[in-house]
């Protein structure tokens, strides 16, 4: 019965650069028909910074995406990160016309384009208007307010706005490729469609995509997304922590914290030792093991404690805890980390079960790019009632609106 | 009120424009003769000489003159200068009538041959004889074509810059740079025509057109002067977007300008800038802005613009200007100019005096707080065999990343020695860190970080009886140093008698991690000696400076609400937050 569609996602990170070809059913089920990896080499903390270098690498990870899932890929989602991703909660309210006392379409969107004038930035374009809630007469929590009779429609909305210059950058980068870019998502929201099930949004959780040049996170709360953003520290800071506190090249930081780092230094016996090998396996010398825990503590510690800061006021009120996915979740001992700094129950997840490439799926290194699937599927579901063309329309409009 | 008659000012009309005369001698000037011929852009006099009546039987110019008719017979000169230069004298007066009268002659001729070579410098003699500027343009053969070729060529090339007033030189060697490997040898040849009669056309438009910014041919004979020496030309043309830049290029592309480097040492450039109608301010700017990166700031730049409407859409741009003998033959000798060379990182010589320094002190470290700074002084002469292996291996590891960190001055100094069969190392990573503060103990407080540890080691290091050796054994009483402890102990008065001299090669590489002058604003404890960091006034902003950023180099600092920058090792921060 399903007609299925294929979505492409395309995540272009600081530590790789994926591609995932995903077939979305109806029904809301996802196939993975294969992911295309390739390390990449010229992003730093989310961002590019050598056009070329990334130009290379995407083309390699495009190739072995096509080759695995034998789709010709044509367009994408485009996933992008960086620090100058903010998010702002408004809510827009409008007044129905005396004659009129349904709440029609029309009116949604009449909200929604006053919910969307907020103060931003100069130079900044909002890149997802996600619905929190509808207000219908006062009564909350409402989510579906088409057909309600009402004299007042008020509606909450989630907006992630960014730098257009950086945006658009990437969209220029896969654009030469060529790929058409269907819509840019922040890694973030999309992550959080995979990671977090519908209970754990409705009962309140916080999840960090923690990776490797940014920690993404988005908070939900009341089965609302309320709070979404972006810190530009990740797992590359710890590596070059580790390198310029060990003296050691970047790459060899890298191995090191991969093959032996933790967040756990306390108990850690004194005098345990680390071998630093340089490639060809030469022993470059020893370190304490405990020096380099303490290393890794600190600034995973304060990546967890910038989350916080931007997650102030609500960390309380999250049933669900923290969700810990990306790459460099995959560090021992950062769920203790988390758990102090957080004061919750801290899970460390991939993306929920996805059928096809089931590697994938368990590995959190892949739930921002899975999500983009996910995402997609949403948005094509979210909105059966606008024509295509509409849809077409608003989703330009989203992409190139400019938020004043 | 008097009346100003402009017109007056204005040139009267029948004023006669320059007159230009263009000489094609021989097989390869005819050729180019023929070329100008055909584009009919040229307003001049176009006359070919040749000894050989089937080559002038081919030629497309108006006026042709058989050279030598009774003694060569209308054959060629085969290739022997001597016949060629007899059949010219033979024929001067036929020369001269032709070529009397014009303000600027051209000379067009293929050197090596009989005739190209041989009558060259006889039509320049008679053209100087009238009072002409003589402008010639020679080709030089292939080198394939042999010695005595390229002996005669060379020869009538010097005959011809003494009775030259300009002289353009097109070596056929290079014909190679104007064309693409896989095209026929006709374009070529064809190409080598073009340019060369674009620098005829682009030289006589320049004294001829009445430009915006007018151009003489005093202009031409200064920029052109030069006793015995070579002109450079260079010629671009193009249109559409960036057509300033586009044309620019081009030519500094020319092969007769050598991609713009041998402008370097020019005294003289004349540059001309002709458009059509949509000529704009913008780009004329923009040209001369970028042609003034190629050229040093004493050149003397001639300046003119013009506009033709015959040019339509597009811009050319021409270059002219010469060298001296004497500049030519140290051109050679001159390596590329700075900004070719890439970037490299000045450290890397340092750093690795700096490896091979460092672990020199770490041993001694161990003996005695009290003696330290003299064995380091001692010993950074002698280089222990052991480290001699480590340092190329680190070095290696070093250069392959493409972010040098330039603290790594220190780097590879703990870790290396630690292969001998030593089994505490950390110890000795303290001592060569320790080793590394003490070298640098009067620098920056950021060697105050290596500075608190040395009490580290210092309070184990006498526990341990036998201090000279570098393997002490491992004293239960020795704590896992603490990165809290490093940073809070307080620095003990410990007698620091002798300061290292700042000229330690580690205490360069350590003076160059900048750090931001909060730092400098904390007092250092009373017996250390900071000298003033003679960069103070560049730290205005805060973090490290590009360099040391190493992997975060081109992006923006993450910064905390704080205003403080996430980039810096949070280790790094922390410690500078408690000194405070």
């Amino acid at each position: 019965m399903a007609k299925t569609t294929i979505y492409a996602g395309l995540e272009i990170g600081t530590s790789k650069i994926c591609v995932v070809v995903g077939e979305a059913k109806r029904d809301g089920t996802i196939k993975i028909l294969g992911v295309g990896t390739a390390p990449s080499r010229g992003v730093r903390k989310g961002e590019i910074v050598d056009f070329d270098t990334v130009h290379t690498c995407l083309n390699d990870a495009l190739v072995r995406a096509e080759d695995y899932s034998d789709v010709m890929i044509r367009n994408v989602f485009l996933g992008v990160s960086g620090g100058h991703i903010e998010s702002i909660n408004n809510r827009g309210c409008y007044r129905l016309p005396a004659d009129q006392s349904e709440i029609t379409e029309d009116d949604v969107e009449e909200v929604k384009e006053i919910a969307r004038n907020v103060p931003a930035p100069q130079d900044s374009i909002s890149m997802h208007s996600v619905t929190r809630q509808y207000i219908v007469d006062g009564v909350e929590a409402v989510r579906q307010p088409i057909g309600r009779q009402a004299r007042q429609l008020e509606a909450d909305y989630h907006i992630v706005h960014g730098s257009l210059p950086r945006i658009q950058n990437s969209i220029k980068c896969v654009k030469e490729v060529p790929l058409e870019v269907e819509d840019v998502v922040f890694n973030g929201i999309a992550a959080a469609q995979v990671v977090l099930n519908r209970e754990a949004k409705r009962e309140g959780a916080l999840m960090i995509d923690l990776g490797g040049g940014t920690a993404d996170f988005v908070l939900y709360e009341d089965g609302m997304l309320t709070i979404s953003g972006c810190i530009p520290l990740g797992g590359d800071h710890i590596s070059q922590d580790i390198a310029m506190a060990l003296q050691i090249p970047h790459g060899r930081a890298e191995a090191l914290k991969v093959t032996e780092g933790s967040c756990v230094y306390e108990d850690v016996p004194p005098g345990e030792m680390v071998r630093v090998e340089d490639d060809t396996g030469y022993v470059l010398g020893e370190v304490e093991r405990a020096f380099l825990n303490e290393v890794i503590y600190l600034r995973v510690r304060e990546i967890m404690e910038q989350v916080y800061q931007r997650c102030e006021g609500h960390i309380g009120r999250l049933a669900a805890g923290v969700y810990l996915t990306g790459g460099s979740s995959l560090l021992k001992g950062i769920d203790v980390v988390a758990r102090e700094v957080f004061g919750m129950k801290v899970t460390r997840s991939g993306s929920a079960p996805v059928s096809g490439v089931t590697a994938t799926f368990e590995n959190p290194q892949f739930s921002a790019p899975i999500g983009l699937i996910r995402y997609a599927q949403i948005l094509d579901q979210e909105k059966p009632f606008l024509s295509p063309l509409k849809r077409l329309a608003h989703r330009m409009a989203d992409l190139l609106s400019v938020a004043l | 009120m008097v009346e100003y008659d402009r017109h007056s000012q204005r040139e009267e009309p029948n004023k006669p424009a320059l007159r230009t005369c263009i000489v094609g001698i021989g097989g390869a000037g005819s050729n180019v003769l023929d070329r100008i011929t055909l584009d009919r852009t040229v307003d001049a006099q176009l006359v070919c000489m040749h000894t050989d009546i089937r080559v002038l039987g081919h030629a497309m110019a108006p006026t042709k003159i058989q050279l030598g008719a009774d003694l060569m017979r209308g054959v060629g000169a085969g290739g022997d200068p001597d016949l060629g230069r007899e059949a010219a004298m033979f024929s001067r007066d036929e020369i001269r009538q032709a070529i009397e009268g014009h303000d600027i002659v051209f000379i067009c001729a293929g050197l090596g041959g009989g005739t190209g070579s041989g009558a060259a410098p006889v039509v320049a003699e008679i053209a100087k004889s009238c009072n002409s500027l003589v402008y010639v343009t020679a080709t030089m053969p292939f080198s394939f074509e042999g010695r005595r070729r390229l002996a005669q060529a060379e020869e009538a090339l010097q005959q011809l810059q003494k009775r030259a007033d300009a002289l353009i030189l097109f070596e056929n060697n290079r014909m190679g740079e104007l064309i693409l490997p896989k095209d026929g040898i006709q374009k070529a040849f064809a190409q080598g025509d073009q340019l060369i009669s674009q620098s005829l056309r682009a030289v006589s438009t320049i004294v001829t057109t009445p430009g915006l910014v007018k151009l003489g041919l005093d202009d031409l004979t200064s920029a052109l002067s030069t006793s015995n020496g070579r002109c450079l030309f260079g010629f671009g043309e193009a249109r559409g977007q960036n057509r300033g830049a586009e044309a620019l290029k081009r030519a500094l592309k020319s092969p007769l300008i050598d991609q713009g480097r041998l402008l370097h040492q020019t005294k003289t450039l004349l540059v001309h800038i002709a458009g059509g109608e949509t000529l704009t301010l913008m780009e004329v700017d923009g040209i001369m802005k970028q042609l003034g990166r190629h050229v040093p700031d004493h050149t003397h730049i001639l300046f003119g613009v013009a506009v033709d409407a015959r040019l339509g859409e597009s811009i050319s741009v021409t270059l002219i200007s010469s060298l001296g003998l004497a500049q030519l033959n140290t051109i050679a000798a001159v390596a590329p100019p700075a900004n070719m060379l890439p970037l490299t990182d000045r450290p890397m010589p340092s750093v690795v005096d700096a490896v091979a320094a460092a672990p020199t002190s770490a041993p001694p470290k161990m003996k005695s707080p009290a003696t330290r700074p003299a064995p380091v002084a001692a010993e950074q002469a002698p280089a222990p065999s052991v480290k001699a292996a480590p340092v190329p291996q680190s070095m290696d590891l070093l250069f392959k990343d493409d972010e040098i960190i330039s603290l790594a001055a220190a780097a590879p100094a703990p870790v290396a020695p630690k292969f001998e069969p030593a089994p505490e190392l950390f110890p000795e990573t303290f001592a060569a860190i320790n080793g590394a503060g003490l070298a640098q103990d009067e620098l920056e407080p950021e060697e105050e970080y290596y500075e608190e540890e040395q009490h580290e080691p210092a309070a184990y290091a006498e526990p341990e009886p036998e201090p000279p050796a570098p393997a002490p054994a491992p004293a239960p009483v020795r704590e896992r140093p603490r990165i809290e402890d490093f940073i809070r102990a307080t620095p003990e008065p410990a007698p620091m008698p002798a300061l290292r001299p700042l000229t330690s090669p580690l205490a360069a590489v350590v003076a160059r991690t900048n750090l931001p002058p909060e730092d400098l604003a904390y007092a250092p404890p009373p017996n250390m000696v900071v000298p003033k960091k003679p960069t103070n006034e560049e730290q205005i902003d805060l973090g490290f400076s590009n360099q040391d950023r190493g992997r975060f180099k081109d992006t923006e600092p993450a910064l905390a609400s704080g205003g403080e920058d996430l980039d810096v090792p949070t280790w790094m921060r922390l410690k500078r937050k408690l000194k405070r």
